[in-house]
């Protein structure tokens, strides 16, 4: 019996390999397809985080440091959010579009196919392309040297732990506006305050904001542990009101499972409540 | 026999946020929700025998397509029992999925900016159909629903007969035992929708696939079911034949007279007069009150006439009096 169940385990895990290479697949296929497509999306991809980090580059020329921070710093802490935040974008960005699904009614085609719902949502043929992937390794590169970052085993394991808890970071926090499409099929509003609450408190270091926002940033929706906490260790920053331990940043895995587990069974009690468009 | 599909007190009750009107309602919203309640199906009982074909019909809102999305697994019912092939569909949604195959004909299931035969790869992995089996039903598919012209071709370049013809192959790929058939006739022009039925008719009756069949075009249910299924405001009122149906509604008949010469109030014992227009006269008459031949007679012997013709009751007109009046046929028909 234990060998059968082994089997079927096998069985399946290559079914979904298999659905995930297709996916894949027709995304490559669409990419080639649309060439024209896919060189714009990358020039805006570059435009918009070049517009990005040369405003951080103004804002740093006015005030040479904020809280002690200076640009090759915070270009540093850019770099750390982007890495992981593309990564969720290149994987997970169908999850974002759940509510537009619910809305549309498109939805109802995840339930009536033999895989898990969120399996199904996160390999849509959609054109999210690894552009925005490689422009955040390249600066990530350069901003580690910029930065002057001690480039030492240590960062180099941890670095790809700290771009994982940030895709599930990223990726919780869309879960939960999804799921929270299924209770109130309108959430444009959440959706865009959770979108520029991310945007906002990345990209300076969390110590400049109040206390309250401190505290939201870190332990509500955790988008520090993406960035901030990280950085804070890699570049021996100290920040007494809210770093317990100096390596508080090397736990963003940790905590990302922790909000992704949360976030998946809230989404899983939506999906019993869903009621659709009701058409 | 075991029947595959088996409903019992099925009942939907949707909650939503009431909305008052005016910015003052939005603002009183905000402090306290109140919620309304809508009751889309109620007690809705019935079992469906495998490899039948049966059509659900009822007027808009009726609550169709909420049993239907219950019976698919897509909602989760309030109370009572649904239960699809052995398994309870919203309980194993993934199990479930396997058994069964959607077309609806308002949305398509197929991806808009992949080509059909893309669509049809994804789905092949995604039901992990066995190579041999897909590369047969695909070849039967391409053949009958004559898609080998747009098989390449991006499902938002196709038109709406091309594409349903996609979303019906699509759904059936994985040899599914039930499928559920929401309006798939909608839009379509004649010749589209005759080749439709044709290929359902043929689904149902050379791969045994039990179909439920939900439309609004009347042509559709005559074509195709023996059984239908009535549903208003969200309760079953019939279950049963097209043919008792038309026996207990259609006693009814029509008598059109053309006069040789106009007729202001023309009369006949028997039969009463519902409309006349110059020399053009139409009677009402009950089958058993009175036969036809009867009533030509007696019409032929008080008036000069051309011309007369009978009209049965269609399942339309039927249908539209059962949605107007609202009684119950199971109640007509009950001795």
């Amino acid at each position: 019996m234990g060998a059968a169940a082994w089997c079927c385990k096998v069985v399946s895990a290559r079914g979904w390999l298999n659905v995930t290479a297709q996916a894949w697949r027709i995304r490559v296929l669409t990419m080639l397809e649309y060439k024209a497509n896919f060189f714009m999306w990358f020039a805006f991809t570059i435009a918009y985080h070049g517009v990005a980090i040369a405003a951080l580059g103004v804002t740093l020329y006015n005030f040479p440091s904020l809280a002690g921070w200076n640009f090759r710093e915070i270009a540093f802490l850019y770099a750390l959010w982007m890495l992981g935040h593309s990564t969720h974008n290149l994987f997970f960005f169908s999850v974002g579009d759940v509510p537009t699904y619910v809305q549309e009614g498109t939805f109802d085609r995840f339930l009536v196919r033999p895989r898990d719902v969120l399996f199904q949502v996160v390999t849509v043929p959609n054109q999210q392309w690894p552009d925005e992937l490689a422009l955040a390794a390249v600066w990530f590169i350069f901003a580690t040297w910029y930065a002057h970052v001690a480039v030492d085993w240590i960062f180099l394991a941890a670095v790809p732990l700290i771009v994982l808890g940030g895709v599930l970071i990223d990726l919780s926090i869309s879960l939960l506006v999804a799921a929270v499409s299924f209770w109130f099929v309108r959430v444009d509003t959440l959706r865009w305050v959770v979108m520029s609450l991310e945007q906002e408190f990345t990209r300076y270091p969390v110590s400049i904001y109040t206390r309250g926002v401190r505290i939201l940033m870190a332990y509500v929706l955790p988008y520090a542990f993406m960035n901030y906490f990280p950085a804070v260790y890699f570049l021996h920053k100290s920040d007494h009101g809210l770093t317990i331990v100096p390596w508080l940043g090397l736990l963003a895995p940790v905590v990302g499972a922790l909000w992704f587990t949360a976030a998946y069974a809230f989404w899983r009690a939506g999906l019993n409540r869903y009621q659709g468009t009701g058409s | 026999m075991e029947p595959i599909l088996r409903t019992r007190d099925l009942r939907k009750v949707f909650r939503r946020t009431r909305r008052r009107p005016g910015i003052a309602g939005a603002l009183r919203a905000l402090f306290s929700t109140e919620y309304v309640e809508t009751v889309a199906v109620s007690n809705v009982s019935m079992e469906v025998a495998a490899g039948k074909l049966v059509g659900y019909i009822g007027p808009n809102g009726a609550g169709k397509s909420t049993t239907i999305k219950m019976l698919t697994g897509i909602l989760v019912p309030t109370s009572g029992v649904v239960e699809a092939a052995g398994l309870v569909p919203w309980r194993r949604r993934s199990d479930n999925a396997r058994n069964i195959g959607v077309v609806f004909g308002q949305r398509s299931q197929l991806y808009w900016d992949l080509p059909l035969r893309e669509s049809f790869e994804l789905l092949r992995a995604i039901y992990d159909i066995p190579s041999q089996r897909y590369r047969e039903n695909l070849a039967e598919f391409v053949e009958l629903l004559e898609m080998a012209d747009f098989l390449d071709t991006p499902v938002r370049q196709l038109s709406l007969g091309q594409r349903m013809r996609g979303d019906f192959a699509a759904a059936l790929l994985h040899d599914p035992r039930i499928i559920y058939l929401d309006e798939p006739t909608i839009g379509l022009d004649v010749v589209a929708k005759e080749a439709i039925r044709e290929f359902i008719l043929r689904v149902n009756q050379q791969r045994g696939t039990t179909v439920i069949l939900t439309t609004h075009d009347l042509a559709d249910v005559e074509r195709l079911c023996r059984r239908i299924v009535i549903i208003d405001r969200g309760s079953l009122l019939y279950d049963g034949t097209v043919e008792q149906l038309k026996d207990a509604y259609g006693q009814t008949r029509r008598l059109i007279v053309v006069f040789s010469e106009p007729q202001p109030q023309p009369t006949i014992a028997g039969a009463t007069l519902e409309h006349v227009e110059r020399n053009r006269a139409r009677f009402a008459f009950e089958r058993a009150a009175i036969s036809a031949d009867r009533l030509i007679a007696a019409v032929a012997a008080r008036y000069p006439v051309r011309d007369v013709s009978i009209e049965e009751p269609d399942l339309e007109s039927i249908i539209r009096r059962i949605y107007l009046e609202g009684i119950s046929p199971s109640e007509v028909l009950r001795p």
